[in-house]
């Protein structure tokens, strides 16, 4: 049913047609509306789930954790510093092979304190051995939300489902919300053959010597590889049934003669959509690369759409200081392979919550034109207003 | 129904830990194959850990899975126990079993407890934790799982140190014992500050039931797990656990350091139910603190009659002894089948006191 | 090649395939059987620990059963013996020995009111036939355990009755004669035990006769003639000897007309008590023993003793019974040939050069008492008629603990010389049988129990529930007459809660502290009796040789050994 829906309300309808057995929060903006709606439709009785409401993200991770080992449906949802406090945890669970999905209200982590949207969360977590999706649109996030619980049950791996805070979570959209008979057709009962199980007491989280763990660490690896198709796949089924995909693990949309690419993931993807619609004939149009799965990193997919280009500009929603964008790092990481690597240019944008208008697009397109363009910068920080001994 | 259900499970559960089928199209219990197997207790922890020679931490949750078991699924914080009970691909466990980090069992507990509740399943959920893990890192979220009143047995394995790292203070060991990270020295008698009281703020949330045990009444012991098991909602028990690497005594002497413990007074024996002291083992003759600290090698500077600080901490000790002493009224009047005295009797056959 | 599971989960209770017992290092837990101390101290060879053990259960049947193995006579004993088992009672140090005494004679005395069984069967036809000198404890002993290890006993006997010294030296009031008929017909009644009363030796039969028509011979004669006693050369012309007169008083019921005034009675042992304190009882006017031993107390040392039940010196003390100890009879003051007086010096057993203790008179202590008549009590040795050649002085004096004096041919109780209690007696008897059982079986002498004794040090006493000691009745002083029993009977109920007490010093207790404390859980409680008596069994893949078993196994039974490979 089409219904014009906020992000966060939307998402917690999505989360109560998977049927989670168990769903564990503590509260943190942007991601508070979704737990507020859950916990209403608990209390509606539209939802038949344990909530338990924890009194940290640390112990929602926990007990997301401790409900799948037993065998329970779990989710839970965070951001930012809630996602650093969840960290040792995700590790844990990813580690453990145990399946739960977790949303992401991508957030600035500080400090300084920001409360806005970027994507330093989620990249702060890139090797917790979760996959993440990210998503561009509310509808994106509804259906990709839907899609991670059959992703995580069939791979035995956790998934979070990354949409950026504010721009999405807070953002009204005319949204589809799948019927309960299609995602019942679509979703089957939770099943995690590694659940704990007093007619077959296994030990969970065991201590392993150095004689297996390079072997643990390289089935997770493996696992996170095939789980690539697995993502295909599953977003295929989704159509069939649902009659509408998400974009596999990326989409590529543009001119095939296009020269320049840009490559990014979450809500900017929309931005530069729009900004090429309005600029595109007087800077050129680019191929935009939709990055969807973000780990698995899909690096054959990714080669085969950079095909033809002669520059690429990877657009990076955070930063590791002191290298620069990680998302460009390894683009450009993948990229090398190739016999005719496009230029790689990353820039970092809207940190913070910084707004990215669709003149972006324009401005993006224009400075790598420019002989000494940078090969990596934060590229909307005004120097202006930094002392000039630390700019 | 629900009761055919039951019994149906407890069949199950029964030929699964106790008597295995020879077959599973051959659900007749068999004649058990070895002596182990016909043991007349529930084998919840099993031979071929690592524990340590001596060690009260496994013989306290030998004891608590015993009293607990089968139909039970164990969330374990990192520490000793869950190390030397799970090294892959072995488990000392007979009953499902999670360890997932150092600070989080009580929360992974309460997740476990709210997929019981979704399903509909009795199965109780034991939470485990060494001091470390529950005096210290997992303090906020065994408040949160007692606060949301999760139907959870928490056992704390009390060691009074860090043990597992090599056996560095916590906010459980006592004043004026060394650790590595509280050594004796010119500046130092020990540990500076007072073991937690982590009880009484246990009972403060308000929960139905919260105790403290020791390895030395292993009846008492088992009684209170089994009232804890029998308890809807979060409990908490606290059991003194000597180890005997840590607390540098011999391993032999496990059992009769934890004893003088509590007949000294420094370890009370206690039960709180909604926060009001409702039971308490009385001693009959309070031994001086002495008694039980020179036993201990953590405790061998208070023995050195050539530092006048030494007495003064041994008379801060037995003050503190004494003051556990007037606030629980743990003195005995005469002679008392549970007291600290007769709980240990024996007679041919058995405890004295079987389970009261 | 152990494949990895996902999440590395593992299955339960596999670290079975870890065997940690070849951690042990230094030591493991085994079980040693130790002797109680009280059986360690039982001249019968009693094992009280066994049979309390029974009790503990309630089986009052089995545990008669259990102590008639080694002492048929329990009514007797639990009368007369002075219970060195009680001394020894490692429960002396925390509050009080067991009345192991007490509830020896409520097991004796049971088995008679509820006609239990001996726990023999009768011997062949064709069975070796014992021949048996002598119908006291001894002999009597002898020919029970020669009908328990499938052999025929034949008993001379010089008296119209059988008893020996149980008949003729201990008066009623310690030993009723109702109860000692009782328990002594029962044992002649059993098949296999043939009596010939008014056999005396040297008259009616020979040594060397007996050993012809015997497959051994067993000789229990006890020593019925009293050691001479003279001060310095004097001896007083109306001398009375104290077990003759014993003897005559018991027979005729009289006392010589001296025993009116002030006695004094010269020895240390239950004779010249039970003399003491039937001339007392008589109407003597004072009586006072003189003994070279001492008096329990600071200034005695253990061997130094008085050798008298610590029950009969009560009484007598209660009775009026003056004693001087530490002293002996010096000179005797004669008026003619008539006694009027004694001359006392203090002495002691002192260390001499050799190192051997010997008595030393102390000069200058000396004090003279007036006296009526003086009673020697000095001991009794072995009649030398018909015992030629075999008598080493005035006993026999075996050179083996079985009493093997000849070939088939073994002396008991107190002829050997080195005896003096009805238990050492009763325990000679069963040691020979044994040894007359092997020997006609052509084996090696039987070995006396080699077991290591379990001291107070070895227990664990914090296990031990404190209760007392069962209290027992006594005729009041003004009560007491000639033939009237003076201690009193204990109930059953009295007899089971006794046996509560028991420590089971050395032997499993079945308490479960090692099944219920191991870490490891190494120690497996078997349905059955394992097969060292215990419940339990030590599984050695696992223990780690913690030595927890050990330091809480409350009676000492489970011990830490050195780990050998």
């Amino acid at each position: 049913m089409r219904e014009a829906l906020e992000g966060s309300l939307a998402i917690a309808r999505a989360v109560a047609l998977t049927k989670p057995d168990v769903v564990a929060a503590y509260p943190i903006t942007p991601q508070t509306h979704i737990v507020e709606n859950i916990s209403k439709l608990v209390a509606d009785g539209d939802m038949h789930t344990e909530f338990v409401s924890v009194e940290s993200e640390f112990s929602a991770a926990s007990v997301v954790l401790g409900a799948a080992a037993a065998g329970a449906r779990a989710y839970t949802a965070s951001a930012s510093q809630g996602i650093l406090l969840m960290s040792e945890v995700m590790f844990n669970i990813a580690g453990l092979r145990v399946p739960l999905v977790m949303t992401i209200a991508n957030r600035a982590v500080g400090g300084p304190l920001s409360i806005w949207n970027d994507q330093s969360d989620s990249m702060a977590v890139r090797d917790a051995g979760w996959i993440q999706l990210h998503c561009i649109s509310n509808q994106e996030a509804v259906d990709t939300t839907i899609q991670a619980f059959r992703i995580a049950q069939e791979t035995d791996l956790p998934v979070a489902v990354c949409m950026d805070g504010f721009v999405l979570t807070h953002t009204m959209e005319v949204i589809d919300i799948p019927s309960q008979d299609e995602v019942d057709a679509f979703l089957p009962p939770f099943e995690f053959a590694g659940a704990l199980d007093t007619a077959n007491p296994r030990s969970m989280g065991t201590l392993v010597d150095p004689n297996y763990f390079p072997e643990v660490r390289h089935s997770h690896h493996a696992a996170m590889g095939k789980a690539l198709a697995k993502i295909e796949e599953i977003d295929e089924a989704f159509a069939e049934v649902i009659g509408r995909a998400s974009g596999g693990l990326l989409t590529v949309d543009g001119p095939k003669k296009a020269k320049v690419g840009i490559i990014a993931m979450g809500s900017v993807v929309g931005t530069m959509m729009a900004g090429r619609e309005h600029y595109g004939g007087e800077v050129g149009e680019a191929r935009i690369v939709k990055l969807r799965s973000y780990r698995p990193f899909p690096a054959k997919a990714l080669r085969a759409a950079v095909k033809g280009l002669d520059k690429v500009i990877v657009i990076d929603r955070a930063i590791s200081p002191g290298m620069g964008g990680v998302l460009g790092t390894e683009v450009s990481a993948v990229l090398s392979t190739l016999d005719k690597a496009p230029k790689v240019f990353n820039y970092a944008l809207g940190l913070g919550g910084r707004d990215i208008p669709e003149t972006m697009y324009r401005d993006l397109l224009t400075t790598i034109e420019a002989k000494d363009a940078p090969r990596f910068a934060v590229f909307d920080a005004d120097l202006e207003k930094l002392p000039p001994e630390d700019r | 129904m629900a009761k055919t259900d039951t019994s149906k499970r407890l069949n199950e559960l029964r030929m699964k830990h106790g008597r295995p089928p020879a077959s599973p199209s051959e659900p007749k219990a068999e004649k058990p194959d070895t002596l182990r197997e016909a043991q007349p207790r529930f084998r919840g922890l099993e031979s071929g850990h690592r524990a340590c020679q001596g060690c009260g931490e496994a013989l306290a949750a030998r004891l608590v899975m015993e009293s607990a078991g089968p139909d039970v699924m164990v969330a374990n914080a990192t520490g000793c126990l869950e190390v030397f009970t799970t090294p892959w691909p072995q488990s000392a466990w007979r009953v499902p079993w999670i360890h997932s980090l150092f600070e989080n069992s009580a929360a992974v507990a309460s997740g476990m407890e709210a997929a019981m509740k979704a399903k509909g399943k009795n199965t109780k959920i034991l939470s485990f934790g060494g001091d470390g893990a529950t005096y210290d890192i997992g303090f906020q979220s065994l408040s949160g799982m007692l606060e949301r009143h999760h139907n959870v047995l928490y056992v704390t394995y009390d060691n009074e140190a860090y043990m597992n790292t090599g056996i560095q203070r916590s906010s459980s060991t006592p004043h004026a014992a060394t650790t590595t990270t509280s050594p004796a020295g010119k500046e130092r008698m020990g540990k500076r500050h007072l073991k937690k009281d982590l009880l009484s703020i246990i009972a403060a949330h308000h929960i139905p039931y919260a105790a403290s045990a020791s390895v030395a009444y292993p009846q008492d012991l088992q009684r209170k797990v089994r009232y804890a098991m029998g308890v809807e909602g979060p409990t908490f028990l606290v059991i003194h656990s000597p180890c005997p690497l840590g607390w540098r005594h011999d391993s032999a002497l496990t059992i009769e350091v934890a004893r003088r413990a509590v007949q000294c007074g420094l370890f009370p024996l206690v039960e709180l139910e909604r926060g009001a002291l409702t039971n308490i083992m009385p001693i009959r003759e309070p031994r001086p603190v002495r008694d039980y600290l020179e036993l201990q090698g953590r405790f061998a500077h208070l023995f050195n009659e050539k530092d006048y600080r030494a007495q003064e901490e041994l008379d801060h000790l037995q003050a503190l002894a004494d003051h556990n002493m007037d606030i629980y009224g743990l003195r005995g009047d005469g002679l008392d089948p549970v007291d600290s005295t007769g709980m240990s009797h024996v007679r041919r056959g058995g405890p004295l006191m079987e389970g009261r | 090649m152990t494949q990895i599971t996902r999440g590395t989960w593992a299955e339960a209770g596999t670290s079975l395939d870890f065997k940690t017992g070849n951690w042990r290092s230094t030591q493991r837990p085994v079980h040693i059987h130790a002797k109680a101390p009280c059986h360690a101290a039982c001249p019968a060879g009693e094992d009280q620990q066994a049979w309390f053990a029974e009790l503990q259960l309630g089986h009052a049947e089995d545990a008669w059963r259990s102590l008639v193995a080694a002492n048929p006579l329990p009514g007797v004993t639990g009368r007369v013996c002075p219970h060195p088992c009680e001394s020894a009672c490692n429960r002396v140090q925390l509050d009080g020995a067991l009345a192991i005494h007490n509830v020896e004679r409520w097991l004796g005395d049971e088995a008679v009111a509820q006609g239990w069984d001996y726990p023999v069967a009768a011997p062949a036809d064709n069975a070796p036939v014992v021949a048996i000198v002598g119908a006291g404890p001894g002999g009597l002993s002898a020919a029970y355990h020669c009908v328990r290890l499938g052999m025929r006993a034949e008993i001379f006997e010089a008296l119209p009755e059988a008893g020996g010294l149980l008949r003729s030296a201990i008066p009623p009031t310690r030993l009723p004669r109702a109860a000692l008929d009782a328990e002594l017909n029962r044992l002649l009644d059993l098949p296999g035990i043939t009596l010939n009363l008014r056999q005396r030796l040297g008259r009616d039969i020979s040594v060397d006769d007996l050993r012809e028509r015997f497959s051994a011979v067993l000789l229990s004669p006890g020593c019925e003639m009293p050691k001479h006693w003279s001060v310095k050369g004097a001896v007083p012309a109306d001398l009375h000897e104290g077990l003759a007169l014993l003897r005559d008083f018991m027979d005729h019921g009289a006392l010589p007309e001296a025993a009116k005034g002030d006695v004094i009675v010269h020895g240390g042992g239950n004779t010249a008590m039970d003399i003491c304190r039937i001339m007392k009882r008589a109407g003597a006017k004072s009586v006072t023993l003189i003994t070279a031993s001492g008096l329990p107390g600071p200034n005695t040392a253990p061997d130094d003793l008085i050798n008298v039940v610590p029950r009969e010196l009560e009484e007598a003390l209660e009775e009026g019974i003056e004693i001087i100890d530490h002293a002996t009879v010096s000179r005797l003051i004669m008026k003619g040939s008539r006694v009027t007086g004694v001359e006392i010096v203090a002495l002691k057993k002192e260390k001499g050069k050799d190192g051997r203790k010997r008595r030393v008179e102390f000069e200058g202590t000396e004090r003279v008492i007036s006296v009526d008549m003086v009673v020697p009590c000095v001991g009794e040795q072995v009649s030398p008629e018909a015992f030629e050649g075999l008598l080493d002085g005035a006993y026999f004096w075996p050179d083996n603990p079985h009493g093997r004096i000849g070939e088939r041919v073994f002396a008991i109780g107190d002829a050997r010389g080195s005896r003096g209690t009805v238990a050492a007696a009763i325990g000679d008897g069963r040691i020979a049988a044994e040894a007359v059982a092997a020997e006609l079986a052509g084996e090696a002498d039987p070995v006396t129990d080699a077991r290591p004794e379990m001291g107070f040090d070895g227990l664990n006493t914090a296990y031990y529930a404190g209760s007392a000691r069962v209290p027992v009745a006594k005729l009041p002083v003004p009560e007491r007459t000639f033939d009237a029993e003076i201690e009193g009977g204990i109930s059953r109920a009295e007899a089971l809660a006794e046996a509560q007490r028991c420590l089971s010093c050395g032997n499993c207790l079945a308490c479960d502290n090692c099944w219920t404390m191991c870490p490891d859980n190494a120690v497996i409680k078997t349905v059955e009796m394992a097969s060292d008596g215990s419940h339990y069994v030590f599984d050695y893949d696992y223990c780690k040789g913690c030595g927890l078993c050990t330091e809480e196994c409350p009676t000492g039974f489970i011990q830490s050994v050195p780990e050998t490979s």
